[in-house]
């Protein structure tokens, strides 16, 4: 029997959460940044491209289309925002992780 | 801050790239949105860099992706045929995909054309330097060289033989006005150049004054050589070469009209050559070819190589044709020295080349190509094994329509991307192994080779490369293309899993196996010939020891050696001076040494021995040598005395005579005391009988006389130092003491004899290596053809062989039963290849003139070598046959 929920991945596991950190502002450049600042990780402007649209063909996450920019060359930025069945990937994904987590305290020291 | 814009072809590019995404204008204006916060925080220069390096990575991972998973949505747009370009498109992305699915197979099949191709393009590049364009100067198909034949001439030589300076000077005022114009004689000239530095032989010619007409060459400066100065009262005359000039003369303009010291006479340098000029042999140096009244009148001296340009709107024929009746009438007035003589006449690049060069280049074409289709016939395998495998997808295709014409085209599109592929791999490996050749080659040789400094990757290289490459692409590609497309659809969509093994297939596998251990064999066959050959030549008796020997060669030129006694003070001065250098413990002298490259002939009499005919009388080797020539050299002594410093000038005339000599006209053993003479010189009393050498491996033991140097003191002088460590650590003690002799005297040719021995077998060396080379990458290829179409064999009947090992047939029993299978197909492979390789070596023989000879028990032993090695090959796969485990492979569906 498979799973309603899609398997979430690492990197897209973050990539969901940041879109829902940045809000209104979850566009490419600042997706990038707070995925350096906030979880450490650099990666490639392909890599991230490659993973939105996978987020997006699962039906993870969404986009539109903002007005044109002159400083983009006229080109609009396209925002994310996580899509219901994101957010239900991430509190399975969630639930999963703490039920995996809990009673290894002893093991694992002080977190 | 103004506004500024990213890199615009870059922006283009990345555009271009991202067509198949989505998100391209947001990919394409975040980048724009993070280049304008660059290059305020920093520079726009450094912006630009960044946009550059950022919009390259994001290229290659789109274009890349573009590629390869573009297709499908192309597919369905176009699925009702579409453009021709759009469907090649189509054709090369699936066939990229395919490749990459297959990485390892790929990278095998690519490597395998490479290393095929490229031994062909290598020697193709050596043809095309040595051979179809020797040299690169204007109109040089018009240069022509004729020359005198002779029957009695060498007939490895094409009979042909220089000309005598009478025969010239006829040719030239016969000639005028007709066929052939600028008509040039070339002689040898070995110039001993004293100057600034020390005192140098360089390489030199005579030549007519319309010489450098006939090769419409140009002095750089000054003028060129005038027909006046054909005569010796002005032919003091010298032109440089830029070489010359700029190393002994610092590239002085003011060099033209200054007198130089060559020698030790004065010569004007009336002009320099420009850079390139080098015409003939690396020549550095021309003087006229001046002839005086006796000179001119020699016939029976061949001296001369005679070249001209061809008349404008003259051809080649028409030239023999009146070079012929030139020399008829020649015949008729000279019958004493011409009667004989014929004439030919050759291109500048048929003329000056070796008439041994096209045989050994056709030998190693011929290996190339064997090389090549032995490599053709393992990616093939490789390619029916793939095919098999794809067996089921190409059924299913062909079940929902796809057309058969598109399968095989796809299969071509494949051979073709894998050709492509070799091809730049090909010609840098032909590159690197024709610096290789190039480099290994000792100057003094590699300038009697025509063409050998052109020997490099130019575009007919290129062009023949890919003809090759075409050639091998419908070698190989055809077979599993038509393998592809004639599977009927039900066959290939059975599910036994066992694709590829009906019957023809695997006759089609097992054939092509048996061909390359058949091609293999000749090759061996052919690389063990050259190989023995050249250790036989090095390892075999030479009749002396050459070991720790250094020698040296003097040219005593010039009005100052003219008298024989200089020349004798010469010699005596110059050996006390060797014998004194640290580490000698004796020196020789002769005219000539043992297997130098000349060597020094003379008709002779015998007392008491009239010749019979006097047309052909006996002719031997003929050396001066000085008193301690045979213990230096080694030489046993087998009767008599050897020489003494007593044997002056004014004493007895002696002489020493060979083994061979003694045997030859004494075979009675009585030879010492016995007289004879050269041609009509004193007659000399044979005092002592010595060992023979080898001076010339055609020729083996050669009769040959001894003479005092004191008695006979050449102009040419070679002298061998043995010495007490390694002889070439007393090279620069060696040329200091000739210099020591004479300042104005220079030592040429100052190296160890085992170098000179060496030397002398260059080319065999040259064929045995690239023939084991090639015989080795044949050997290498065909077992690993051998090994790759075991294992697939093995694993396409791995349910049968499960089925054997449940039915009770034990781990050797499937063993045998595998490498039976394997020893099958080599065994009709050898035996094939027997028969090629007597045909090779056969050619071989004739070919390359008894420098190989072949014997059966070599191809025997090769042959049982190549079974055995090929049967381990085997054996691998066939181990891993007996591993199987039964249930597994019969749960394997």
């Amino acid at each position: 029997m498979k799973s309603v929920e899609p398997y979430l991945g690492e990197l897209e596991q973050l990539i969901l959460l940041v879109v829902l950190r940045l809000g209104d502002e979850a566009y490419g450049n600042p997706i990038r940044e707070q995925l350096a600042a906030g979880a450490g990780r650099r990666i490639g402007r392909g890599a991230l491209y490659t993973a939105l649209e996978r987020l997006e063909a699962k039906g993870l996450l969404r986009s539109a289309l903002g007005e044109p920019l002159p400083e983009r060359g006229g080109r609009a930025r396209r925002y994310f925002t996580v899509t219901p069945t994101g957010l239900r990937a991430l509190r399975q994904t969630r639930r999963v992780l703490l039920g995996l987590w809990s009673g290894l305290e002893s093991k694992l020291g002080a977190v | 801050m103004a506004a500024i814009d990213p890199p615009r072809l870059a922006e283009r590019l990345l555009e271009r790239a991202l067509a198949a995404t989505p998100y391209r204008d947001d990919i394409l204006g975040d980048l724009r949105e993070s280049y304008d916060a660059i290059a305020a925080d920093t520079s726009p220069a450094r912006a630009d860099v960044w946009y550059r390096r950022e919009a390259a990575r994001l290229i290659l991972r789109y274009g890349w992706r573009s590629v390869l998973t573009e297709t499908r949505g192309r597919d369905r747009r176009h699925s009702g045929g579409g453009h021709a370009m759009d469907r090649l498109f189509l054709d090369v992305r699936f066939a990229l995909r395919a490749l990459l699915k297959a990485p390892t197979t790929t990278v095998a099949i690519v490597l395998t054309l490479a290393l095929a191709i490229g031994a062909n393009a290598a020697v193709f590049g050596i043809v095309d330097a040595l051979l179809l364009r020797p040299y690169a100067m204007p109109d040089v198909d018009r240069i022509v060289m004729p020359v005198t034949t002779s029957p009695h001439w060498g007939a490895m030589a094409g009979h042909r033989e220089t000309v005598s300076p009478a025969d010239f000077l006829d040719w030239r005022r016969r000639l005028a006005g007709g066929t052939i114009e600028q008509l040039a004689a070339i002689e040898w000239w070995n110039a001993n150049l004293v100057g600034r530095d020390e005192a140098e032989r360089v390489p030199g010619f005579f030549v007519s004054a319309a010489f450098f007409d006939a090769l419409d060459a140009r002095p750089a400066l000054g003028r060129l050589f005038r027909e006046e100065e054909e005569i010796p009262a002005e032919s003091k005359r010298v032109i440089l070469s830029d070489g010359l000039w700029k190393r002994r003369f610092g590239g002085d303009p003011a060099i033209v009209g200054r007198p130089i010291l060559i020698d030790a006479e004065q010569w004007t340098v009336v002009g320099v050559m420009p850079a390139g000029f080098d015409f003939p042999m690396r020549s550095q140096l021309w003087a006229p070819l001046a002839f005086n009244d006796r000179t001119a009148r020699e016939r029976g001296f061949h001296s001369l190589t005679v070249i001209g340009r061809l008349a404008p709107g003259r051809s080649l024929d028409e030239a023999r044709a009146q070079m012929r009746a030139i020399n008829q009438r020649l015949a008729g007035e000279h019958p004493d020295t011409n009667r004989e003589l014929g004439v030919e006449v050759y291109t500048l690049s048929q003329g000056m080349g070796d008439p041994g060069v096209p045989s050994v280049l056709a030998l190693w074409q011929a290996a190339a190509m064997f090389v090549l289709l032995i490599a053709c016939a393992n990616i093939a395998n490789l390619l029916l094994a793939r095919a098999a495998e794809r067996e089921r997808e190409i059924g299913i295709r062909l079940a929902l329509g796809s057309s058969r014409s598109r399968i095989v085209r796809e299969s071509f599109v494949e051979t073709i991307l894998l050709v492509l592929a070799s091809v730049p791999l090909a010609i840098a490996a032909a590159w690197a192994e024709l610096r290789l050749m190039h480099s290994l080659m000792p100057a003094r040789i590699a300038r009697f080779v025509a063409g050998w400094d052109r020997l490099g990757i130019d575009a007919w290289t290129i062009a023949a490369t890919l003809a090759c490459a075409a050639a091998a692409a419908l070698a190989f590609g055809v077979l599993p293309a038509w393998q592809m497309a004639r599977r009927g659809v039900a066959d290939a969509l059975r599910s036994d899993g066992r694709g590829g093994t009906g019957p023809g297939r695997q006759r089609v596998r097992r054939a092509l196996v048996v061909a390359e251990i058949s091609l293999v064999l000749p090759l061996l066959v052919a690389g063990m010939m050259s190989v023995s050959a050249l250790t036989q030549f090095h390892t075999s008796w030479q009749g002396y020891d050459p070991t720790g020997v250094l020698t040296l060669r003097v040219a005593l030129t010039g009005p100052r050696y003219g008298d024989p006694e200089a020349r004798r003070r010469f010699a005596a001065t110059a050996i006390d001076r060797l014998a004194a250098i640290a580490g000698s413990r004796g020196v020789a002298a002769a005219n000539v040494l043992p297997a130098i490259d000349t060597n020094a002939r003379r008709i002779i009499e015998i007392a008491g021995q009239p010749a019979v005919d006097p047309q052909n009388r006996p002719r031997v080797d003929f050396r001066a040598a000085s008193a301690q020539y045979f213990e230096v050299l080694g030489m046993p002594l087998l009767a008599g005395r050897p020489f003494r410093d007593s044997d002056q000038a004014a004493s007895e005339p002696v002489a020493i005579v060979s083994a061979a000599m003694a045997q030859r006209f004494w075979p009675d053993g009585r030879a010492i005391d016995q007289r004879v003479r050269v041609a009509d010189g004193r007659w000399l009393r044979v005092v002592g009988i010595c060992g023979d050498v080898v001076h010339d491996w055609f020729e083996g033991r050669v009769p040959t006389l001894y003479v005092p140097l004191a008695q006979e003191p050449p102009e040419s002088l070679a002298f061998a130092v043995r010495t007490a460590g390694n002889p070439s650590a007393s090279v620069a003690d060696a040329r200091l003491a000739i210099a020591r002799a004479d300042p104005m005297q220079p030592a040429y040719d100052v190296m160890p004899m085992r170098q000179v021995l060496s030397d002398r077998t260059i080319s065999l060396q040259y064929i045995a290596g690239v023939m084991g080379a090639f015989a080795g990458l044949a050997l290498l290829l065909a077992l690993f053809g051998l090994y790759a179409v075991m294992t697939f064999l093995v694993a396409q009947r791995v349910r049968e062989i499960g089925v054997r090992l449940a039915l009770g047939a034990t781990g050797r029993d499937v063993v045998r039963m595998t490498l039976t299978q394997a020893a099958r197909l080599t065994l009709a492979g050898v035996a094939i290849g027997t028969l090629l390789a007597i045909a090779l070596a056969r050619a071989m023989e004739s070919g390359l003139l008894g420098i190989v000879s072949s014997d059966v028990r070599t191809t025997g032993i090769l042959a049982a070598a190549l079974g055995v090695t090929a049967l381990v090959a085997s054996y691998l796969p066939a181990r891993r046959a007996a591993q199987v485990n039964p249930i597994d492979a019969l749960r394997a569906e």
